[in-house]
């Protein structure tokens, strides 16, 4: 396990808001469609059923159509405190898990995310990154057009 | 069996060939001489680097040249970047979103 911490993506960051507001807009999902979705996109609630081994699935129609599926099954719930999760996000990576940390600081809440990727998915990464790295000169060609087909 | 992007880099000789590739184009002989495994293996990872769309191979006479396609390599590392953007940009908007409810509790106290 010690490539946990590099197949591991942490985002920690302090809300100006009580742990109660920030615990009950994640977990609650007449607040999650208002977030999860990046702008201009919209999110369905299929199924939350936020309890531990409870399943929730969100889809959101992608550009061309097609349904962005997430999915997990909530591994870990400690009131205020933590959420364990799995997560399969088709069709873009599956079998991830997602730890999030709430702490109460004062008005404020202490904020800790992370997504573990499986083995497999970090090797793939890493893979990906090598190949990356060494194509500076290659990619840099590219960015023109990568920049493109991001923006569609 | 899958033939992608991920496919073409889950070995490290596919690996090596890309890399090797990368830089200037060789022929599939020249290819075949950098590494020690057999030339049938070579010729193998490169078959399936042409099924997967990493590279191209053009015949000139009796030379066959393999080339790189690095528009289909671009998956591969989009996939990473665009993944831990999201999450950045979720949270963001998450947090967007508390200081939208925190106003309107203010307002309505």
């Amino acid at each position: 396990m010690s490539d946990l911490k590099n197949r591991t993506i942490t985002i920690e960051k302090s809300f100006n808001a009580p742990l109660k507001t920030v615990w009950e807009a994640w977990t609650q999902s007449e607040h999650i469609v208002k977030w999860w979705a990046p702008p201009g996109m919209e999110l369905q609630v299929i199924e939350h059923d936020f309890k531990v081994g409870g399943k929730w699935k969100y889809t959101m129609p992608m550009p061309d159509g097609s349904p962005f599926i997430s999915e997990g099954i909530y591994k870990e719930i400690i009131e205020f405190e933590k959420i364990v999760t799995s997560a399969d996000f088709r069709p873009m990576t599956e079998n991830v898990e997602l730890q999030v940390l709430f702490e109460a600081d004062g008005n404020q809440t202490k904020f800790t995310f992370r997504v573990i990727h499986p083995t497999v998915d970090y090797c793939k990464q890493q893979e990906a990154m090598g190949i990356y790295n060494g194509w500076g000169s290659a990619f840099a060609r590219l960015e023109l057009l990568v920049n493109v087909s991001v923006d569609n | 069996m899958r033939r992608d992007v991920f496919q073409a880099i889950a070995d490290p000789v596919r690996r090596d060939i890309i890399d090797l590739l990368s830089t200037e184009i060789h022929t599939i002989n020249e290819v075949a001489e950098k590494f020690e495994i057999s030339r049938p293996a070579v010729s193998k990872h490169i078959k399936i680097l042409v099924e997967c769309g990493l590279i191209s191979i053009n015949q000139k006479g009796r030379a066959r040249y393999c080339q790189i396609e690095p528009k289909n390599l671009i998956p591969a590392f989009l996939w990473i970047e665009k993944f831990h953007k999201q999450w950045e940009d979720r949270i963001d908007a998450f947090e967007n979103y508390l200081d939208h409810i925190q106003t309107k509790n203010d307002t309505n106290e």
